[in-house]
């Protein structure tokens, strides 16, 4: 129950901040494409950056997640056919409709009509490949043992 | 509108501060597509008990509703270069257009285990050499098709 709700929070605070950093706007993201503007690059390098910074240090410093009673262990995948594949895919659909999964929620919550599209073709899509019985590729929970164990290295 | 765009160097941060939120609380992947994964899954079986993946996205569709209240909503009208290309009975185009698109980042972020935030934000700050191969290939691809369309309009 916690961890819905911090989820929900989190998710809260993200799709904000993806309406305040405009990402809402099909033309801020094609913009971006077209590189008139920087914004895009730097908003999404520093949050990686920013990311990149805090696993790091949860990497160091703590063994365990705070809500619940698990390991924090998450893996590095070995780029395969399917990653390419379906990220070729995906940016067709990124830079013909300028959004994404996150931003096609968030025109839905501030009321864009045509984003009603959008977000149908999205699901039908992730039905279709649930559908199709392929393994899941974002699990609620990364409990597969890591090539690279992220727990019990270099502490602190 | 009643709001400026945020800097960069404060947004960028929050939304790489939620991915660190998402691993420190519960060992989560922070996913869009995940959630929406989530979501299909659990209501096309006609169940609302979704997991954590499934309220984080409800979350950023409240997120949106949110903003509109607050903040006075979008400071855009129309969809981009779709309602300026489409015109009168033309734009049947855009629905088709938009659900197509759909379709092919749904399927296609589910094929590479995450979109912009499960491979470009997650899978990157985790240093994983799939989610970078990903982010590099659908920015290319997105750039170009982005270059094709106005060489075409």
């Amino acid at each position: 129950m916690r961890v819905r709700i911090a989820a929900l929070g989190i998710g809260l605070v993200f799709g904000i901040t993806i309406c305040w950093s405009g990402m809402s706007s099909p033309d801020v993201i094609r913009g971006a494409l077209l590189f008139e503007h920087s914004y895009l690059f730097l908003f999404f390098a520093s949050a990686v950056a920013t990311a990149a910074l805090g696993l790091a240090l949860l990497r160091r410093r703590e063994r365990r997640a705070l809500l619940i009673d698990t390991p924090l262990v998450w893996t590095r995948e070995v780029p395969a056919r399917r990653h390419i594949v379906g990220a070729l895919l995906f940016g067709i659909g990124w830079g013909v409709a300028d959004a994404c999964p996150a931003p096609i929620a968030t025109q839905i919550g501030q009321g864009i009509g045509w984003a009603v599209f959008t977000l149908a073709g999205t699901l039908a899509g992730v039905y279709l490949f649930l559908h199709r019985s392929l393994p899941e590729t974002e699990p609620a929970l990364d409990v597969k043992p890591s090539r690279t164990p992220s727990t019990g290295m270099a502490g602190g | 509108m009643l709001h400026h765009q945020l800097a960069w160097f404060v947004a960028g941060p929050i939304m790489g501060l939620c991915v660190v939120a998402c691993r420190a609380l519960f060992n989560g992947r922070l996913g869009v597509t995940g959630g929406f994964s989530e979501l299909i899954s659990k209501l096309s079986h006609g169940s609302l008990s979704f997991d954590w993946r499934g309220w984080f996205a409800i979350g950023i569709f409240a997120g949106g509703a949110v903003f509109l209240v607050l903040w006075g909503g979008p400071d855009f009208h129309g969809y981009g270069w779709m309602t300026r290309t489409f015109h009168g009975s033309a734009q049947i185009w855009i629905p088709i257009l938009l659900v197509a698109s759909g379709g092919l980042i749904g399927f296609g972020a589910k094929l590479a285990g995450g979109c912009t935030s499960g491979n470009g934000l997650s899978g990157n700050a985790a240093l994983s050499p799939a989610s970078l191969a990903a982010t590099a290939t659908f920015f290319a691809t997105a750039i170009v098709v982005s270059f094709l369309i106005k060489a075409v309009i």
